[in-house]
């Protein structure tokens, strides 16, 4: 399989539209068309082979099911995770006559990514410095009362930087990639130790995407039990997500209704158990 | 007496929507979308262009938060201009104050309870939905989502709207820091159920004996302690490395990629691979 210009170029639109500062709005492109399912779904479209891309998309997803980008502040950056390491991710497991659904498919899928998303990295500060000339010209038509030119400078001209960091260096790598991928597969034995330790890896990162979202609502230790208590849920009961969910949520309800009652006046609370003492 | 009509507000609710990191910097941010969003507000409560400039400068200052949930501070801002433009005393600096008074703690509700709490929960579930490469999860997870956000969002900037100034109150008072509580205790199962079911990490580490019998096949054993132990460790020891050392996540994945190579090497992974 081959990347043609045509689909190089909708991946490269993609990139556009799904980065943080993305064109496709916060919403729809950075947390829809940017999370990995989804781009799976897309890339598997463009591609031509769905099933395949949702299953590298999918395990993709799980590394960075936790990218909080808070304060513009990122650890990679979604539009080379999704629209370069995805389809490259595709293009290789092609090469090694993989469905998508095998192990190796999708550590290799998720290595990929995580390569590619350090690129992702330097393209989001490119796009965020290029973006400082149009808001410069936009704050001098502010002072000049030009005030319509704003809608150009939030919604037209940032497709500029887009262009120059999202859609060339995702349309020319994306293009590359069959021959890239090629290269990998003769120089780089499975059973040698590069490779090995590429698909170990992969398996070891997910937990990295995780322990971001800890770190958020993790805030005293015990909050770990709460963890653990999800995490025996689904490793010895086997229930899945959704069930998980549910359980979570009927906890969720209690804990809530907890807190409220405690919100109450502590006066009359403490009223109410000295008369119980007196009046037994 | 001025009334914002409710196309205005539409307008200005989705230049918001849509428009509030289009154009990011790292010097402004989303001051730009900011502006962008208060332009058709401006516009239709002064008549000239001066009064609509000076009126619109009063946005021109630094603005960052979680944009999604941030709806409700422009919300807020302009029923505040509508009251202005009524003559009541209202002036830039309690505009300002009030939006950077609003950035950190939105920011902070924002981040984990939207995009570290109802996203992953979301996705975890489409991931869920997502066996043998079906595309339901993807498209569950791109419906809810965004028809899910659109109309929170327009409901947190209409909310801001109506209560102006007073929602302040709401946004930080006991009962909301119950629900996000509880909430946040929703999202930590989840992500433990998440972390149970999607993360493979496995030892192939054995000890033989002379005749090459096994003895000990260690991720036997761990499956007899607790199934899946590996992948609760790793995550624990990468939570110490990011919160306890403060390390960024790309150092955090530079030593996956050494404990990796050393595993490898010593034999206790092997992904077992062959053409």
């Amino acid at each position: 399989m081959t990347i043609n210009v045509v689909q190089a170029a909708l991946l490269g639109l993609c990139a556009c539209l799904s980065s943080m500062p993305g064109l496709g709005g916060t919403t729809f492109g950075n947390y829809t068309l940017g999370r990995p399912l989804v781009a799976g779904l897309v890339v598997g479209l463009i591609l031509g082979n769905v099933p395949m891309g949702i299953m590298l998309g999918a395990a993709v997803q799980v590394v960075y099911i936790a990218l909080v980008t808070s304060g513009g502040t990122v650890s990679a950056d979604v539009r080379a995770i999704s629209y370069i390491g995805i389809p490259l991710a595709m293009l290789y497991a092609y090469g090694m006559g993989w469905t998508g659904a095998e192990t190796e498919a999708q550590s290799f899928a998720v290595t990929m990514a995580a390569t590619v998303g350090t690129l992702g990295t330097v393209l989001f500060y490119g796009t965020a410095t290029m973006n400082l000339i149009w808001q410069h010209w936009g704050m001098k038509q502010v002072d000049e009362g030009k005030l319509d030119r704003l809608y150009l400078v939030d919604w037209v001209l940032p497709w500029i930087s887009h262009f120059v960091c999202s859609f060339i260096p995702t349309f020319v790598i994306c293009l590359m990639g069959s021959n890239m991928v090629q290269v990998i597969k003769d120089y780089l034995p499975m059973d040698g130790i590069a490779m090995k330790t590429l698909f170990t890896v992969g398996s070891l990162l997910p937990s990295v995407g995780v322990a971001i979202l800890l770190k958020q609502v993790v805030s005293k230790p015990v909050d770990f039990l709460t963890f653990f208590f999800g995490f025996t849920l689904c490793a010895f009961m086997h229930l899945n997500l959704i069930g998980c969910a549910i359980v979570g949520g009927f906890f969720a309800i209690m804990n809530y209704n907890i807190r409220v009652l405690a919100l109450r006046p502590v006066a009359a609370v403490g009223a109410a158990a000295d008369d119980d003492e007196e009046e037994p | 007496m001025k009334t914002l009509s409710q196309k205005t507000l539409n307008r200005s609710f989705n230049n918001w929507f849509y428009g509030n990191l289009t154009c990011f910097s790292q010097e402004h941010m989303q001051t730009f979308g900011y502006m962008l969003a208060m332009l058709p507000v401006v516009k239709e409560l002064y008549a000239t262009n001066e009064e609509q400039t000076q009126k619109l400068k009063t946005y021109s200052t630094f603005f960052n938060t979680e944009p999604q949930v941030g709806a409700v501070v422009v919300g807020i801002t302009t029923g505040m201009e509508e009251a202005r433009a009524n003559g009541e005393d209202v002036d830039d600096e309690t505009i300002n104050g009030i939006r950077a008074g609003l950035m950190g703690p939105l920011a902070g509700i924002g981040d984990s309870l939207v995009v570290g709490t109802l996203l992953p929960i979301l996705l975890g579930i489409a991931l869920g939905l997502s066996g043998g490469g079906s595309p339901l999860g993807a498209i569950f997870y791109i419906l809810v989502w965004n028809f899910g956000m659109y109309f929170l969002m327009r409901f947190m900037y209409f909310k801001g709207y109506e209560l102006g100034g007073k929602a302040v109150e709401v946004l930080v008072g006991e009962k909301a820091n119950a629900i996000r509580e509880s909430v946040i205790m929703l999202g930590t199962m989840v992500i433990g159920g998440v972390t149970a079911s999607w993360i493979n990490i496995t030892t192939s580490f054995k000890m033989l004996n002379s005749e090459g019998g096994v003895i000990v096949d260690l991720q036997k054993t761990l499956n007899d302690v607790y199934p899946s132990l590996l992948s609760a460790v790793f995550v624990l020891i990468c939570w110490y490395l990011l919160s306890k050392k403060r390390m960024s996540p790309l150092w955090v994945m530079l030593i996956l990629v050494v404990v990796a190579f050393v595993g490898v090497l010593v034999g206790f992974f092997d992904p077992g691979l062959s053409y």
